[in-house]
């Protein structure tokens, strides 16, 4: 049992080290935060990893012409979560549905759908990328959720991961590096006009350089974290909890 | 031993050096893995397109309901949880293993001394020589002086430097974070459907390849061939 962590942590150290050396990089910039057994998990760290460095100067994701949306934009998984509280606020137009933003930033918040349109927005047009298979390219109208976190007062110095959770009962863990990146968004917008229900309603992630999967839909709350392990079974995010990759920029 | 009584560790007397049979098996395995796992991928999504985008009720080029697996039933063969965590596992084995061997064979001068095919080689006479013999089934007779024929070195050396090459380019144009750092995969292959095609029609190809590179030890002698890639004679 203990020679395959400790040849894991030998492993999984190597570019964390070199990572430490770079502002702003911490361990969790290349490394999962659960790091799977065997080859999988070797080959999760030299992805994850090898992604990051090319990504280190935070370059933004390619931005499309108009000419280039699909529209309407294609629905795929869940389209309409069947919670009671999702149609309840589906029903009321959102009027009373509020994004709790807690955890590990300086003043917990709740920020109701006008408040969080009356923050600087965003505008990208960009390509949905589906780890199955097909891509669709969108204009995604939002806030960058690093503006979201900076109402809240920003992140405490503990802060690792920010963990968001959906309608649908999904959830997912970003590192820190993910939600600095400009275009990562909550996005309300949608090829001009209101985030629609099969895409979302009323508030959406966009992490542009992951695939579609960590794209959330349907988000109900945001919480900022130093550990994902108490989430789910303890790999992440949903996804990873069903043995898909953590890190899906691949 | 004194040595004059170990003519099998004579340099003129092997086929293949060690890092050329270690390469070939790793090479082997990692290949069927790629193969099985972007097949169940491919499954769970079995349709091409061109361009940048493409999704289900796009203008396909390709569709695999039209050659009589519908979608759903593409969908219960494959397991794309599965395809993907092997595919990016086994890719990195794959590269590794293939870096390893350009390093070696280039330090080593295998490349330069017996892959580069030589000026006489490269005439019109001995190449109209070699593929007449190629079609009677009579190839085997490079192999079994221990030297690649003019035909085999040129094949090998486009799939090595120019087929294994695109297939990893086609590969991570597909990727949303390799195409973030290197926009300039999504211009090569236009678009990110278009990789995805390319990466397909690249992997019928490279099947055919095993296919022909398998009948040509059979004609070479099956027996004779896969034991020098095994014990080195």
């Amino acid at each position: 049992m203990s020679t395959p962590i400790s040849r894991r942590t030998w492993l999984t150290s190597l570019p964390a080290l070199g990572g430490l050396l770079l502002t702003g990089c911490t361990r969790e910039t290349f490394v999962p935060p659960r790091v799977r057994g065997g080859l999988i998990g070797a080959a999760d760290v030299l992805t994850m990893s090898t992604n990051r460095m090319l990504l280190l100067g935070q370059p933004l994701a390619r931005e499309y012409p108009r000419s280039a949306i699909a529209d309407p934009f294609p629905t795929w998984n869940q389209t309409n979560p069947g919670n009671a509280a999702y149609q309840r606020h589906l029903k009321e137009g959102f009027k009373n549905w509020r994004l709790p933003i807690n955890g590990l930033v300086a003043r917990p918040i709740e920020l109701s759908l006008d408040e969080i349109r009356s923050l600087p927005a965003r505008t990208q047009i960009t390509a949905h990328v589906c780890e199955q298979g097909w891509s669709a390219i969108g204009e995604w109208k939002g806030v960058p959720l690093q503006r979201v976190l900076e109402s809240a007062g920003g992140v405490t110095p503990a802060a690792r991961y920010v963990v968001i959770d959906t309608f649908d009962g999904w959830y997912e863990g970003y590192d820190l590096f993910e939600v600095a990146h400009p275009q990562t968004l909550l996005a309300y917008g949608l090829n001009g006009r209101d985030l629609p229900t099969g895409n979302g309603a009323p508030l959406r992630l966009r992490v542009e350089r992951q695939c579609g999967y960590k794209n959330l839909k349907f988000l109900r709350s945001i919480r900022v974290v130093d550990s994902l392990a108490g989430f789910g079974r303890g790999t992440g995010g949903i996804n990873s909890d069903f043995g898909f990759h953590w890190f899906a920029g691949v | 031993m004194p040595e004059t009584l170990r003519p099998a560790t004579d340099a003129s007397s092997t086929v293949h050096s060690y890092n050329v049979r270690i390469c070939h098996w790793i090479n082997v395995v990692a290949c069927a893995y790629l193969l099985v796992s972007g097949v169940h991928i491919f499954l769970d999504f079995p349709e091409l397109y061109w361009g940048h985008t493409g999704y289900r009720g796009y203008p396909a080029a390709f569709r695999l309901a039209d050659w009589g697996l519908s979608w759903d039933d593409a969908g219960k063969l494959g397991d794309r949880r599965w395809g993907r965590n092997y595919h990016f596992t086994v890719a990195w084995v794959f590269l590794i293993n293939g870096l390893a061997y350009i390093g070696w064979n280039l330090y080593s001068r295998h490349f330069r001394d017996r892959m580069l095919p030589t000026r006489d080689e490269l005439t019109g006479a001995h190449v109209r020589t070699e593929l007449r013999d190629q079609f009677r089934w009579r190839s085997g007779r490079h192999a079994s002086n221990g030297r690649y024929g003019t035909l085999q070195k040129t094949s090998y050396l486009v799939l090595i430097f120019v087929f294994v090459p695109l297939m990893i380019l086609t590969g991570i144009a597909q990727s949303p974070g390799f195409t973030a750092a290197i926009p300039a995969l999504l211009d090569m292959f236009g678009g990110r459907q278009s990789a995805r095609t390319l990466h397909t029609i690249g992997t019928v190809m490279l099947v055919l390849f095993v296919a022909v590179h398998v009948l040509e030890v059979a004609a070479a002698g099956s027996f004779k061939t896969v034991r020098s890639m095994i014990i080195g004679r």
